[in-house]
């Protein structure tokens, strides 16, 4: 085999299946004619030299191949927005389903201490998991969609003809702080605050007796442990309300204080989870008002513990979706 | 990055979009990859290989050049010509490539 054929068939190894013979043949004549004319121009037949000057001109055979390929894409500009579009909407239904999932988990088990840390890491890292599984098969999708799909169809930017710049003014919105949003906050954060520090017996379960009302107090001492932090934790939110009240938009600060409340507050649920029931209905003083029998007033007990540490599993789980969207933007998109 | 690399990098980007019309210009008459690379750099334009022939086959796939192959002294060679589309489209570039000049004279003059 001479030179320029192990050339040619070099390249030839480096291009798509479907054009390697024709591109093979049309090396081989462009450089037979080179040779040629480089012949005659020397004034003598072609030689080995000639032959390997040439071909170092030419360049070597992956560069040579590599300019009859287009910009190699494991998924081209054509599908990349759509492949964002599915794996947005896949990762977040994902995480949020398996998320409530793991604080079902949680929240249906008593669970204490280290095997609460163990029950909830084991639970994220297989979110992680699962969340990279349908990374990879979302990419090899679009991957194989990308080398499929003829290049006249499945025009994702066609979307773009339609593009108003009135959207702009939409988006711009989510900084403005509509009035009624912090006013509403701090009352009834404040009314929380009064009812539970002031008169918790009033938080519990009321009914009918006698022509009056009456109630059973649900809060534990556990959760009179946790009061003081809560105090913190609202008091500062209602601060935080009265900068944006003030402010009227959020701002960088306000965005990164609203998210350490946040942290806090799931900080605070967690040690909640992990401890004594917070809320707890006494059989006794149940089955007093005639209301329940002595089996199903411990049940409603029950009951009622496994709903409250539902509920908090489920505000844990929306507000650390919520930070994480909150951090993206801030550090993304700048506000 | 150098300044070298900076004009290397910038004078490609000039002669990309003006390959691309000098080819269609030349090939009203048949002519095959290395003929025209010829022809091209005796008229002052050294277009490398390298750009050539994947231009030529982009051209191609884009309906402006229809190619054939025909043996001529025992070596088969791929002849491209212009095609209809490319003939319908030629006059147009041209005369933006026109009034591309005029506006750059201008600009490169004040």
């Amino acid at each position: 085999m001479t030179l320029v054929e192990l050339y040619v068939a070099e390249v030839g190894k480096r291009l798509p299946l479907r054009s390697r013979r024709d591109i093979e043949a049309e090396l081989r004549s462009t450089l037979e004619d080179m040779l040629e004319d480089r012949g005659r121009k020397a004034g003598k037949p072609v030689d080995d030299d000639m032959v390997k000057d040439l071909l170092k001109e030419y360049g070597p055979p992956d560069k040579v191949a590599a300019t009859y390929h287009p910009t190699q894409y494991l998924i081209g500009p054509r599908l990349y927005p759509f492949f964002l579009f599915v794996l947005r909407i896949v990762l977040s239904v994902l995480t949020v389903v398996l998320l409530v999932g793991l604080g079902i988990q949680i929240a249906a088990q008593p669970l204490q201490g280290i095997e609460l840390a163990k029950t909830i890491g084991s639970g994220l890292a297989g979110i992680l998991g699962a969340a990279l599984q349908a990374f990879g098969n979302i990419a090899l999708v679009f991957a194989i969609l990308e080398r499929v799909l003829p290049a006249s169809e499945f025009k994702f930017d066609e979307r773009k003809k339609e593009w108003d710049p009135a959207t702009l003014i939409k988006r711009s919105e989510p900084a403005e702080v509509k009035l009624w949003e912090p006013i509403a906050a701090i009352v009834f954060t404040a009314a929380a605050m009064l009812v539970i520090n002031g008169y918790p017996q009033l938080v519990g379960l009321w009914f009918l007796q006698n022509g009056g009302w009456h109630s059973i107090p649900v809060l534990t001492a556990a959760f009179f442990r946790w009061l003081p932090y809560l105090n913190l934790l609202w008091a500062l939110q209602i601060a935080l309300n009265l900068v944006l009240l003030r402010q009227g938009r959020w701002q960088a600060a306000t965005k990164w204080s609203s998210i350490a409340l946040d942290l806090a507050s799931i900080a605070i649920g967690l040690a909640v989870l992990s401890g004594p029931a917070i809320v707890s209905l006494s059989p006794e003083a149940l089955q007093a008002t005639g209301l329940a029998a002595v089996g199903n007033a411990a049940s409603l007990n029950d009951v009622l513990a496994q709903a409250v540490r539902t509920a908090i599993a489920v505000v844990i789980i929306v507000k650390g979706v919520q930070i994480v969207k909150d951090v993206v933007k801030l550090i993304f998109r700048r506000g | 990055m150098g300044s070298t690399e900076n004009l290397e990098n910038m004078l490609q980007e000039l002669r990309r979009g003006l390959i691309m019309l000098a080819v269609l210009s030349q090939l009203g008459k048949q002519q095959y990859g290395y003929a025209l690379l010829k022809l091209l750099a005796d008229k002052g334009l050294a277009v490398d290989q390298g750009t050539l022939y994947p231009l030529l086959r982009r051209l191609e796939g884009q309906g402006l050049l229809q190619s054939a192959w025909n043996v001529e002294g025992g070596r088969p060679r791929r002849y491209y010509v212009i095609s209809s589309e490319g003939k319908k489209l030629l006059p147009q570039l041209k005369s933006e490539w026109d009034g591309m000049v005029a506006v750059m004279s201008r600009l490169l003059r004040s």
